[in-house]
């Protein structure tokens, strides 16, 4: 019903917008034909001067063979660095590090960020809550890189705390971010450290979106707990953890920052992502035709993260508009 | 157990965990209120008095000065006019729905899901082309560009929310377009406004690959500073750097406490409303 007010709305807006007086160039400004056009256009000017401009010039020189250090002019390769890049398997390396890496963090970001999620349902008389949850969201908004200079103090391995822990506790000091075992794991750490209070907010928004009446209907109906975890929470909440579950694969796929400051990707390519490795080959090694192919994969992968995420958006407004 | 002491204890569990995430930040803190010395003492020191000696130092630098005013400058300028360019492109897009506005939608957002370095390589190759590399206008202009596509989804979700009525009360009395869209809309989308301001500024202030890559000298801000000078005379020299890092996470962590209502709708780009 409710959409339907708004659309017959809709409609008698427009009609009237149509219908105005004219009168000189304000007016005509004023149109509907040239309005929207008008108030977009600002937008339009930046997208095209710094985004579509450069962008397809990323695309055509992915077809071109082409080094800044040489100082020869393109030559046309037509798709030789699609298939060199593909059939070089340190990208495939690189590929299903930032794989796994993606899996791991969001994974245990999720289900870490859902319990204590849960564990901060029912904090609203927690005495001091705002500073509580401005010290427990503080790690996603702080610096990247100011994370990854003051996690290289901790990780330090003769004078950071942690390995101070590790030798109390009569282990061996662990070289975190120099060790080619550990490196990996260290950054995964510090991502997880990072991004847990985001799946927490998003775990937290998801369950004050589920009734209170439902929960205690339940409670009455003497569901278990994984009942009422699937039947109530997971079917109001769903849609909030989907979209805090795909940011977050996005933002995972996106990790640069804090690999740049902490590791460079290294040891060897311990901690080399797909974006630090397009990095080192776009701005160390200048050799921008067979960086310009891989940027071009990279942006249809994300342009495939973003219909899904689109997708899931769409879904939620057709539930809505069902309701 | 009474009910009172459960209570007591729950609270001070949920204490414990948001103290552990704030943990590493508050090392960070408090080294910087340390002498080198004590930074680098094996076992770490806990109680110590107080030295303010690495500020003072710190705001004596010139480098600091310098970072730290682009930092502002870049931050401020470049989300103002991002936020006001996506302003009226979202009342557009929200009251008028032109042909394209889903695709033009989608398109702004594939923007922000772009890894850095694939974002920033076609710009780079066009800046250093055009010889505007290293020039704080051209700076200002892609910063607020990449602030563009958050704003317009953040700000066109707050206005899809305002009635139609709204406007057509103001045609009928015979306001103009600038009345409906400045002194009806806007203030009705403040909050939108807020966040788009906030979310932006913390995205600019935090941003480091992109003014390394296109900026120089004249435009780089403290994150490259705090990236690229982190040895001094071969070690690192943790006194400045801690201090460092202590002012420039301050703001943003006062924004999450001043702007708490804000956090969501900012982390999600305005696709899921509410407060914590």
């Amino acid at each position: 019903m409710a959409g339907s007010a708004d659309a017959t709305a809709a409609t008698s807006s427009r009609r009237l917008l149509a219908h105005r007086p004219q009168r000189g160039l304000l007016t005509f400004l004023g149109r509907r034909e040239v309005l929207p056009t008008l108030l977009i256009a600002p937008v339009l000017i930046f997208f095209i001067i710094w985004n579509t401009i450069p962008t397809l010039w990323l695309l055509g020189l992915s077809f071109y063979r082409f080094s800044l250090t040489s100082g020869r002019p393109p030559i046309y390769s037509g798709l030789y660095n699609y298939t060199s890049i593909l059939n070089d398997s340190s990208t495939w390396f690189d590929l299903s590090r930032t794989f796994v890496f993606v899996v791991l963090a969001v994974g245990i970001e999720t289900v870490l960020g859902f319990l204590l999620g849960l564990l901060f349902w029912g904090s609203n008389r927690l005495p001091g809550r705002r500073v509580a949850l401005t010290l427990l969201f503080a790690p996603m908004v702080v610096t990247p890189v100011a994370a990854g200079t003051f996690w290289r103090l901790i990780y330090d391995p003769t004078f950071g705390v942690l390995d101070w822990f590790i030798r109390l506790s009569g282990f061996p000091a662990v070289r975190f971010l120099s060790d080619a075992n550990f490196a990996f794991w260290s950054v995964l750490a510090v991502d997880i450290w990072m991004w847990t209070p985001f799946m927490v907010l998003m775990a937290m928004a998801a369950l004050a979106s589920v009734p209170k009446a439902e929960l205690e209907a339940a409670e009455i109906d003497r569901l278990t707990w994984f009942q009422r975890f699937r039947l109530v929470i997971l079917y109001h909440g769903k849609f909030i953890l989907m979209l805090g579950l795909l940011l977050r694969t996005i933002d995972a796929f996106k990790t640069m920052d804090l690999i740049f400051d902490m590791t460079f990707g290294g040891p060897g390519t311990a901690t080399e992502l797909i974006a630090m490795t397009l990095f080192r080959r776009a701005f160390e090694d200048f050799n921008m035709g067979s960086s310009s192919a891989l940027a071009v994969i990279l942006l249809l992968i994300s342009i495939a993260f973003t219909a899904t995420f689109l997708y899931v958006l769409y879904l939620r407004e057709r539930k809505v508009a069902a309701a | 157990m009474s009910d009172r002491a459960r209570e007591a204890l729950y609270h001070a569990l949920l204490w414990l965990v948001a103290l552990l995430f704030f943990a590493p930040v508050f090392w960070i803190i408090l080294s910087s209120f340390k002498t080198a010395p004590q930074i680098l003492a094996v076992p770490p020191v806990l109680f110590f008095r107080p030295t303010f000696a690495n500020y003072a130092r710190l705001f004596a630098t010139p480098s600091f000065q310098h970072h730290f005013f682009n930092s502002v400058t870049l931050s401020v300028l470049a989300v103002l006019i991002a936020v006001a360019v996506s302003f009226l492109a979202a009342f557009a897009f929200s009251r008028f729905r032109p042909a394209a506005t889903n695709f033009l939608m989608f398109i702004l957002l594939s923007i922000r899901m772009l890894p850095g370095s694939a974002a920033i390589l076609p710009v780079y190759l066009m800046y250093v082309a055009f010889g505007w590399k290293d020039s704080f206008v051209a700076m200002t202009l892609f910063y607020a560009m990449f602030s563009i596509p958050f704003s317009v989804w953040i700000l066109k979700g707050f206005i899809d929310g305002v009635s139609l009525r709204f406007d057509e009360t103001g045609i009928v009395n015979g306001a103009s377009w600038f009345s409906i869209i400045v002194r009806l809309t806007l203030p009705q989308v403040y909050p939108g406004v807020v966040a788009a301001l906030i979310f932006n500024f913390i995205f600019v202030w935090n941003e480091f690959l992109f003014n390394y890559i296109i900026g120089g000298i004249n435009t780089s801000n403290i994150p490259v500073l705090l990236a690229t000078n982190l040895s001094q005379g071969g070690g690192i020299d943790w006194t400045f750097l801690s201090s460092l890092t202590t002012i420039y996470i301050l703001p943003p962590i006062l924004v999450v406490y001043f702007f708490q209502r804000y956090l969501l709708v900012g982390m999600t780009f305005g696709t899921v409303r509410g407060e914590v």
